[in-house]
């Protein structure tokens, strides 16, 4: 039996115990269903449709796939072939955080590339290869705890400064879950916001993340080769933004001058940011009175100061996956299944979960994503096929680094993550 | 919520008017039509209409002599039903600019903010009014320093679906306080907001059922009245039409191949410019350094705007020289993806290039477009070579036909 095969048949056990407490989506006979199989060389399979969760997890049972999707999208007719003969009804507004998009410090431990044009090979997620400048990598994603707090904090940001303070948005409408890999999503179900089409979606998506945001209309102006700057009183984004200054500013001196060096941060230069610091208690007393706002800083024109404000807008917006967001026929992990490349299951939770949830180690059961645990510590035994795989902290143990041709002894879960990121073999 | 009968007449784009002309709602439109040109006012009424079309085809930025009394109703229905009989949307836009541009210049003149709340709650938009007005910032410049506040929040949805078509930099929700799901609105922009909903309102689509369009010509042509105006209203348009009737002639050597080899995002915009629908400040600024990029001479940059609303011949050249003089890059694919201007999935077409990439047959190989002169650049590239192919193949054609048979 190959391991993919004993990777559906894992999968198939679970959906068969699960089948009593399988969740069901809103609207669940009229979303779009879709699956990526495990058999190779065949991609996902759309437009299916279910009656019921029975039915769903009598075809799950029957064939379990490696992931499971549903549209964000209602139809009429979910299980039509092409897109304009669905009857489209409309569709929630779907957040995809994913550190596959944005940089963690972390990626340079574990996250591996290599350069399929020059053979390159390097830790991190450049755009580049910097040996060759080409961009064509093959990559190895890994995850931990640093990367799925980021990830966690982005939800958690996305909820508290943006979606009830600024959209008013109800708790009750809002469906969060770990995806089962390196991520969240959040899902807005409301009747209002279903009517939404994509251009809409994207001024949503641009107020989230703060792109293309303009200074010049927040405030930003030179008069006179004076800089007048936003105000922390005026509601919006100019508050969020004036609000992070104010936070760094209060910073100590030297972690400050490490922000404002760091070519991941401001990337400002040595004396530019020694004016900064000498400024930095007038800047802060200018900000809380709130009467006044020339922003006089040596070496700072308009063009550095957008340059500041874009890294603190940076800072203070969501990283999201945009696409997601705009497109409305967009499909998205179904809560409870199995995420195919982990293994680990799509876990929904409240946002009072949310505050100690830990994916890679979760103490309450009902919460825990690791549902491969095998209840008499049973371990097996695997091949490494890969290069080299990254060290990997799962229930506060420790696996790894392993390289190829290794042998390893490990518990059953680590194992059916190892079998599902296909970096190793059953021996 | 009840809304005035004078507010209806002197607004009849309300939704309330289908309350207040129950009557007039179950008629058809010949009943209608039959209905007016029987009524003691028929010639006001069609008087009324004729200078709306007088007035879009002057382009004038105002209804002269406009009267908010109950003609009013009929003389809106009335211009509706003329816009559907005439079926062509160059007049349709210029009815719908200057009819909505008409009402932003009354709401603008309402004494109260009563009338503009009543409106909005008519038009059910979710809005909050503040009197006095609610502050929500402060704005200070040198020694000048001013309250920002308004009487108007507008939930954010109804905000985006009135807003969503205007894409100017100061109506994007990232540049507007939002708070708790209500975006503060000056007046103003609540009021051009509403006079976008209006211009939605009078767009008709040009209707593809040439034959139902018959038969109801053919019905209300026996309604003397209706037939002399629609009649006047045509000779005006034969006489006016060849100022807007826009072709884009871009007689130049060598580039009558460019237009094919444009780019979706340009073409939408050449289209509505084309329909003389309004652009929006990037897809102005977008196209007039897109074709200066290009090479066309100012003067035939200036007249695709020519058929624009708000065209002012010489403010338009002064604009279009200054961006020669400044050169300025169009934007590129990324910039235009997040100012909503791409159309590459709009153009089935013209948009695969954007979609698909170029370079190999296995699409993840496949290179993205990143710049809509790049698009132009590649696209006469793949025409050369096809017909060099084509020469080749020609030649050859002709060679083998030359040798003796064998």
């Amino acid at each position: 039996m190959n391991d993919f095969n004993y990777l559906k048949r894992l999968f198939q056990a679970y959906y068969q115990e699960e089948q009593n407490n399988f969740p069901q989506v809103s609207s669940f006979n009229l979303r779009e269903f879709g699956y990526i199989p495990w058999e190779k060389k065949v991609f996902m399979k759309r437009h299916l449709k279910f009656e019921n969760p029975k039915e769903l997890i009598a075809d799950l049972i029957q064939n379990p796939p490696r992931h499971l999707y549903s549209s964000g999208s209602i139809y009429l007719e979910p299980d039509a072939r092409e897109m304009e003969s669905k009857n489209y009804q409309g569709c929630d507004l779907i957040i995809d955080i994913d550190v596959d998009h944005f940089y963690t410090p972390c990626k340079e431990k574990h996250d591996l590339w290599y350069c399929k044009e020059c053979g390159t090979e390097g830790t991190g997620m450049p755009e580049k290869c910097p040996a060759c400048k080409k961009s064509k990598f093959t990559k190895l994603n890994w995850v931990c705890d640093d990367c799925l707090d980021i990830a966690k904090n982005e939800i958690k940001k996305l909820v508290y400064n943006f979606l009830i303070p600024d959209f008013g948005i109800n708790e009750k409408d809002m469906r969060i879950a770990f995806s089962g890999h390196r991520g969240y999503h959040l899902k807005v179900e409301s009747e209002e916001i279903r009517k939404l089409n994509s251009d809409e979606r994207r001024e949503i998506v641009d107020y989230l993340t703060g792109d293309n945001i303009s200074f010049d209309l927040l405030g930003l102006i030179e008069r006179s080769t004076e800089i007048h700057g936003l105000l922390k009183g005026n509601f919006g984004w100019s508050q969020k933004i004036m609000n992070r200054v104010e936070e760094i500013l209060q910073k100590p001196e030297k972690e400050l001058e490490d922000i404002l060096t760091d070519n991941n941060s401001f990337d400002l230069n040595h004396n530019v940011t020694e004016s900064f610091l000498n400024y930095k208690d007038d800047f802060l007393e200018l900000i809380r009175k709130g009467e006044r706002n020339v922003w006089a800083i040596e070496g700072f024109g308009l063009t550095m100061w957008k340059k500041f404000l874009k890294e603190i807008v940076k800072q203070v917006g969501v990283e999201l996956d945009e696409p997601v967001s705009i497109d409305i026929h967009r499909l998205i992990r179904y809560p409870s299944s199995l995420h195919g490349k982990t293994g680990f299951k799509v876990q929904e939770l409240s946002l009072d979960d949310l505050k100690d949830f830990n994916p890679l180690d979760e103490s309450n059961k009902k919460l825990d994503p690791i549902v491969f645990t095998s209840k008499k510590n049973l371990t097996q035994k695997l091949e490494i096929t890969e290069n080299l795989i990254p060290m990997t902290k799962i229930k506060g143990v420790e696996y790894g680094p392993y390289s190829k041709g290794e042998i390893i002894n490990i518990p059953h879960h680590i194992a059916v993550f190892l079998l599902c990121k296909e970096v190793a073999k059953t021996i | 919520m009840s809304i005035s009968n004078e507010l209806v007449n002197q607004y009849p784009w309300l939704p309330s008017l289908r309350k207040f002309y129950k009557d007039t709602r179950e008629l058809s439109y010949s009943e209608f039509i039959s209905e007016i040109f029987s009524n003691t006012n028929n010639v006001q009424i069609a008087k009324r209409v004729l200078k709306i079309f007088e007035a879009a085809f002057n382009n004038l930025e105002e209804i002269p002599d406009k009267k908010n009394d109950n003609l009013n109703v009929h003389v809106y229905l009335l211009l509706k039903i003329m816009l559907y009989a005439l079926n062509n949307k160059i007049i349709t836009n210029r009815i719908a600019n200057l009819y909505s541009k008409s009402s932003y210049n009354d709401m603008e003149h309402e004494n109260s903010i009563s009338n503009i709340y009543d409106i909005c709650m008519d038009l059910g938009l979710k809005i909050n009014s503040y009197d006095p007005p609610e502050p929500y910032g402060l704005k200070i410049v040198k020694d000048h320093r001013e309250k920002l506040e308004t009487n108007f929040s507008i939930h954010y949805i109804d905000y985006l679906s009135l807003a969503s078509n205007l894409r100017d930099e100061y109506r994007k929700l990232t540049n507007n306080p939002l708070i708790d799901g209500y975006v503060f609105i000056q007046n103003k922009t609540l009021i051009r907001l509403i006079q976008e909903y209006v211009r939605n309102k009078l767009l008709i689509e040009e209707t593809e059922d040439k034959a139902s369009l018959k038969a109801f010509m053919k019905n209300v042509s026996q309604i003397q009245g209706f037939k002399d105006l629609y009649d006047n209203i045509k000779t005006l348009w034969e006489n006016r039409k060849e100022e807007f009737d826009f072709t884009f002639k871009l007689d130049i050597k060598n580039k009558e191949e460019m237009l094919l080899s444009y780019p979706p995002c340009v073409i939408e915009i050449l289209k509505k410019a084309e329909e003389g629908q309004n652009l929006v400040h990037h897809e102005r600024l977008f196209i007039v350094w897109f074709l200066l990029a290009l090479e066309y001479p100012v003067e035939n940059v200036v007249n695709i705007f020519s058929t624009l609303p708000d065209f002012d011949k010489d403010k338009t050249t002064y604009q279009v020289e200054y961006a020669k003089r400044k050169n300025y890059t169009p934007y590129q694919c990324l910039t235009l993806k997040s100012l909503g201007l791409c159309m590459a999935d709009k153009y089935k077409e013209e948009g695969e290039l954007c979609r698909e990439g170029y370079g190999s047959k296995d699409p993840v190989e496949r290179k993205k477009i990143k710049h809509p002169l790049f698009y132009v650049q590649l696209k006469q590239y793949r025409s050369e070579r096809e017909k060099e192919y084509k020469r080749n193949l020609a030649k050859r054609e002709l060679e083998d036909s030359k040798k003796p048979n064998e």
